[in-house]
């Protein structure tokens, strides 16, 4: 068998569509049976078979390259083929050919229709996934202050760390067990929730953070994680609106909410207790004191020790309860605070005095 | 459902891919319900399978019921269409090594959505 015969019988036989044309009139001169099973029996020149074909580009191709490459589809069953035509210059006994080889690439386009549909899906997934990350993180700041998330965060854990200088307000209403045996659970706990929920609103304004409720006493804290020199004022402050605030609700419902306050101020240590089902929570005797004072308040009262007597005289009228035993501390001199705002009685003189 | 879903069970994308592909060639060959394909973009088709596919297979893609019940309404597909379907996606899953036992899970899976999908009475 001849050289030339081998080649012709090894173009008959690959899986590649070839044909070849006159470069002049692009007529056909061969074509294999690849080729006729993609574009049926070729007619008498290359245009009649692929109309998409720009000629000009085409020349321009052949004479800045050699070659020129284009793409088309066809559809010779249901399947729509994907067809990559590449037209290369060849010379045969003095006679200007091209060879134009057909590459199918339907599979390749098909695999990028599916890569492209499975990473919009992957795609839209990770933003799912990233929402309900940033949801869980919001959680987890509700329940530790945004520095100590930083640190659990990072390393998992969090190192207890003490606070020299705080306050802690305690909160505490009386009759609560009597009240959830007289009136609808879902009551109690909706108003319980309506009223945490301005006290929240009442620590954030006076720079107070809530640490945490439990059943029916509120615990806040002033002065952690970040220092503030006024953390007295602040809990002082936070305590007198949630007693006026308690106190103007009382006027327009019919469950009267009494309660006890307790101020103190000391040291602190906070920390994340417990593994699963992890809590930010402080310990030490300011918050051992705030509740033992709040014992001693009358309804709507508000307790303090003599200790934070400097902090808050000039701003709070205070009254001297005398000493009393506190249990674990001793005897203690108690003050409390009146719930009357000094800045605004005194305004509110004045305002009588220019109305006179 | 199990802990680990067939879609990972079954090596993610990387394996399911082939599923994919090998399921679209069946369905175009197919006499009963290639013609359903004979005007739909290739592209669309191949993005309608692929999350088909990884759906059944408990991957990222989910169709509500309601959904199916959309897409499929106004095609006018019967029960035998469907059977076939199912056929020819238990073939698939077999040529890629899917064991019987999960094959037959996602008939299970499948089966259940066949009142969403079905829109002809039998004849």
């Amino acid at each position: 068998m001849s050289i030339s015969a081998i080649n012709e019988q090894l173009l008959r036989a690959i899986g590649v569509g070839v044909a070849i044309v006159g470069e002049e009139n692009l007529g056909f001169r061969f074509h294999n049976e690849k080729f006729a099973e993609w574009f049926g029996e070729p007619g008498a020149s290359l245009p009649d078979i692929f109309p998409e074909l720009d000629l000009d580009l085409l020349r321009g191709g052949l004479a800045a390259d050699g070659c020129y490459s284009i793409e088309c589809s066809v559809r010779p069953k249901r399947r729509t083929l994907i067809i990559a035509l590449s037209l290369s210059r060849a010379i045969s006994n003095g006679e200007r050919l091209l060879v134009v080889e057909c590459q199918n690439i339907t599979r390749i386009r098909e695999l990028e229709s599916m890569i492209e549909s499975y990473s919009s899906m992957v795609e839209r997934n990770t933003r799912e996934i990233e929402r309900e990350r940033e949801r869980a993180e919001r959680l987890l700041l509700n329940i530790m202050p945004k520095t100590v998330y930083e640190e659990f965060k990072t390393f998992g854990v969090v190192s207890p760390q003490l606070f020299k200088e705080i306050s802690v307000v305690m909160l505490d209403f009386i009759g609560f067990t009597k009240l959830v045996t007289q009136v609808d659970p879902n009551t109690i706990v909706s108003e319980l929730n309506d009223i945490f929920t301005s006290f929240d609103r009442i620590s954030e304004q006076f720079g107070c953070e809530r640490i945490k409720t439990m059943g029916d006493a509120y615990l806040a804290v002033a002065g952690m994680p970040d220092p503030n020199p006024d953390h007295a004022r602040a809990v002082a402050n936070c305590a007198i609106r949630f007693v006026r605030y308690l106190e103007r609700r009382n006027m327009s419902s019919s469950i009267q909410w009494n309660a006890r306050v307790g101020i103190a101020t000391g040291s602190v240590v906070g920390s994340v207790v417990g593994v699963q089902k992890c809590v930010y929570d402080i310990f030490g005797e300011a918050v051992n004191l705030a509740s033992r004072l709040q014992v001693f308040a009358d309804p709507m009262q508000i307790i303090a020790h003599d200790g934070m007597k400097d902090a808050l005289i000039e701003e709070f009228a205070l009254s001297d309860l005398g000493w009393h035993e506190v249990r674990g501390f001793g005897e203690m001199r108690l003050i409390s605070l009146s719930t009357d705002i000094k800045g605004n009685t005194a305004r509110h003189h004045r305002r009588q005095d220019t109305l006179d | 459902m199990a802990s680990q879903s067939l879609f990972q069970k079954y090596g993610g994308f990387a394996k399911v891919s082939r599923v994919v592909l090998t399921f679209y060639d069946k369905v175009l060959d197919s006499e009963q319900i290639g013609d359903f394909f004979d005007d739909i973009d290739m592209s669309r088709l191949v993005d309608h399978q692929t999350k088909f596919i990884a759906s059944t297979l408990g991957g990222p893609a989910s169709y509500t019921n309601d959904r199916l019940r959309q897409l499929h309404a106004h095609i006018g597909i019967s029960d035998r269409d469907f059977d076939e379907m199912a056929k020819l996606l238990s073939e698939a899953l077999e040529e890629h090594g899917f064991e019987p036992g999960d094959r037959m899970s996602v008939m299970l899976e499948i089966e259940s959505r066949r009142s969403f999908i079905v829109s002809l009475d039998a004849a």
